[in-house]
């Protein structure tokens, strides 16, 4: 193995910030056809925390997630994240999904500068140019993609994307990172790797992570808590504590204590 | 040429699956894997390896074409009827003859006309496709506008532009604005429908993530959403120049003084068949080189294409 990559500068480190869900409500109505999508959720998620939202499909966790974002509207109830109310999408609350969404007409460098650039020209950041580039290194080198800075997006592995669209998001430095089922159409192998690389990121960046995701071994491996969700109308089961030693990594999901967690959370799915 | 033959077998393996392959090439999901000369090595020889295969593409594209010349050469020897199917060589000749001599005598010489219908294609084109492309984006981002011109573009669509020749004459006489107005016709549906198709098949999420980047709502529509929808309206924007020149000629043989189309027409008049001939390759280059930028266009605009 040839030596880490080592980055051009110390990784910002961001602050995360305590998130409130207080009881939020979401009805969609299509032609005099009311779904209720979620309804009474309540959440607190203290700064700097994982918490991993768990549920079956359709059971309204990605609405949650974009009530949180700011990209949807809730009929009821109020999100505060950092003690400020959301109110439309904010650079503050960065959003990972499924597919990496990265611009394919960027390379990987200026997918991550897409964000500190959008943001200069609406005035909101006034970092120049060989700041925001010695940024891009830096934050090239930990996510591992230093070589790939110049490689377009097709040009990436499924891996390499993610970690790419991770590094996209980190630059602008959010206090809250919103991951809709990012590795859900990941190989397993990749899957492990990523799970590895989010902890590490997640540890040296300390910013408050909710993490959507349908799958049981995912929320007990990353979540500090495992909010599950269900029923009709949907909302919020229980929350578990997951009581696993920090630093945790993919090899560790054999272990008793994991297997006890997993069982603590299939019957609260199935009670 | 010799390069083709220097780049066996990658070149191939690089064009049965690019993703597969470029991670194959590009190496490990390791974080610290692979040390930083050979990968910067492997993304450089990716590239040069579908640029390779690009180029080989092309001259087998070129082989082809010299074969259909082989093929006419040969018919017209064996037919020895100028008249009817004058020879590659004959063709040639008249086309070198004609290109800055008048035909007929107080006629214009052809690259006059091919200017001539250049130009028409040109302000045709650009008008067409602003038209088009605001079109497409106004309905793509109101529902009202979309219902409200969707069918005036459907009834249009189908409508060969050739049928509207009688009706431009009438309104607009035989000058150069009833040629214009006809590719602009022509043109602006193609363009709105696939403008419309474009943007509309840019993720929700695409949106979603620029905003949440901090990307004003302008700043999305730019350079998200419209920056996205690039290639598919540059795609469009190759149809709709295939279309225009299947106008202007048309409308040129019909009712004009000047043009590719006039000078066939006038050429066929007279039985002068290498010169029919002549104005057909004439018009297949020109349109050939304009869709031969945009496609460099689209692949400028639309990284994963190049390959």
């Amino acid at each position: 193995m040839a030596a880490p990559v080592k980055p051009v500068a110390a990784p910002v480190k961001t602050q995360g910030a305590d998130v409130v869900i207080d009881s939020v409500g979401k009805t969609f109505r299509r032609g005099g056809r009311r779904t209720v999508a979620l309804a009474g959720i309540n959440l607190e998620v203290r700064a700097g925390e994982l918490v991993c939202v768990l549920g079956p499909s359709g059971c309204g966790k990605s609405t949650l997630l974009r009530i949180v974002a700011g990209a949807l509207d809730s009929d009821e109830g109020t999100v505060t994240v950092g003690g400020r109310p959301v109110h439309g999408p904010s650079p503050d609350r960065g959003m990972l999904f499924q597919t990496p969404m990265l611009f394919p007409w960027l390379t990987t460098r200026k997918n991550i500068l897409f964000g500190p650039k959008a943001q200069r020209s609406a005035g909101l950041n006034e970092r120049d140019d060989p700041e925001l580039d010695a940024e891009a290194d830096a934050i090239l080198g930990t996510v591992g993609l230093a070589k790939f800075g110049d490689a377009f997006p097709h040009e990436l592995s499924g891996g390499m994307r993610h970690r790419a669209a991770f590094a996209r998001a980190i630059i602008t430095r959010p206090s809250l990172l919103l991951m809709d089922e990012p590795f859900g159409a990941l190989d397993a192998i990749t899957r492990l790797r990523m799970h590895d690389f989010l902890l590490s990121m997640w540890d040296q960046y300390r910013t408050t992570i909710i993490f959507v995701t349908h799958d049981i071994e995912e929320a007990v491996l990353l979540g500090d808590r495992v909010a599950v969700m269900g029923g009709r109308p949907p909302g919020i089961q229980e929350v578990i504590d997951i009581p696993l030693d920090r630093p945790r990594h993919a090899v560790d999901a054999d272990t008793e204590a994991f297997l006890t967690a997993k069982r603590r959370i299939r019957a609260s799915l199935h009670p | 040429m010799t390069a083709w033959r220097s780049l066996p077998t990658l070149g191939d393996s690089l064009l049965v699956d690019d993703t597969k392959t470029a991670v194959a090439l590009l190496g490990a999901e390791d974080l610290d894997g692979l040390d930083e000369r050979d990968a910067r090595d492997d993304l450089a020889a990716y590239r040069r390896a579908r640029r390779r295969a690009r180029t080989r593409r092309l001259g087998t594209g070129v082989a082809g074409l010299i074969g259909l010349a082989v093929v006419w050469q040969i018919a017209a020897t064996l037919l020895r009827d100028p008249v009817f199917l004058p020879s590659v060589t004959q063709t040639a000749s008249t086309f070198l003859h004609y290109i800055d001599r008048p035909y007929p005598a107080q006629g214009s010489p052809l690259w006059y006309d091919a200017l001539a219908s250049l130009r028409r294609i040109l302000i045709g084109f650009t008008i067409g496709v602003a038209a088009g492309v605001t079109l497409g984006s106004a309905m793509s981002s109101s529902r009202v506008v979309r219902h409200l011109i969707d069918p005036v573009i459907e009834v249009l669509r189908p409508l060969p532009p050739l049928a509207f020749i009688p009706l431009f004459i009438i309104w607009f006489g035989i000058g150069e604005l009833p040629k214009d107005v006809l590719i602009v016709i022509g043109i602006t549906p193609i363009m709105a429908v696939t403008s419309v198709a474009a943007l509309d098949e840019v993720p929700e999420d695409l949106r979603l993530c620029a905003r949440t980047l901090g990307a004003s709502r302008l700043y999305t529509l730019l350079h998200v959403q419209l920056r996205s929808a690039l290639p598919g309206i540059l795609t469009g924007m190759r149809i709709s120049m295939a279309g225009a020149w299947t106008s202007i000629v048309a409308a040129e043989l019909i009712a004009a003084t000047s043009g590719l189309g006039y000078l066939i027409q006038q050429a066929g008049d007279y039985l002068n068949t290498a010169l029919v001939l002549s104005g057909i390759i004439c018009v297949a280059v020109i349109a050939l080189t304009l869709d031969a930028c945009l496609r460099g266009l689209l692949l400028l605009a639309d990284p994963g294409r190049r390959g």
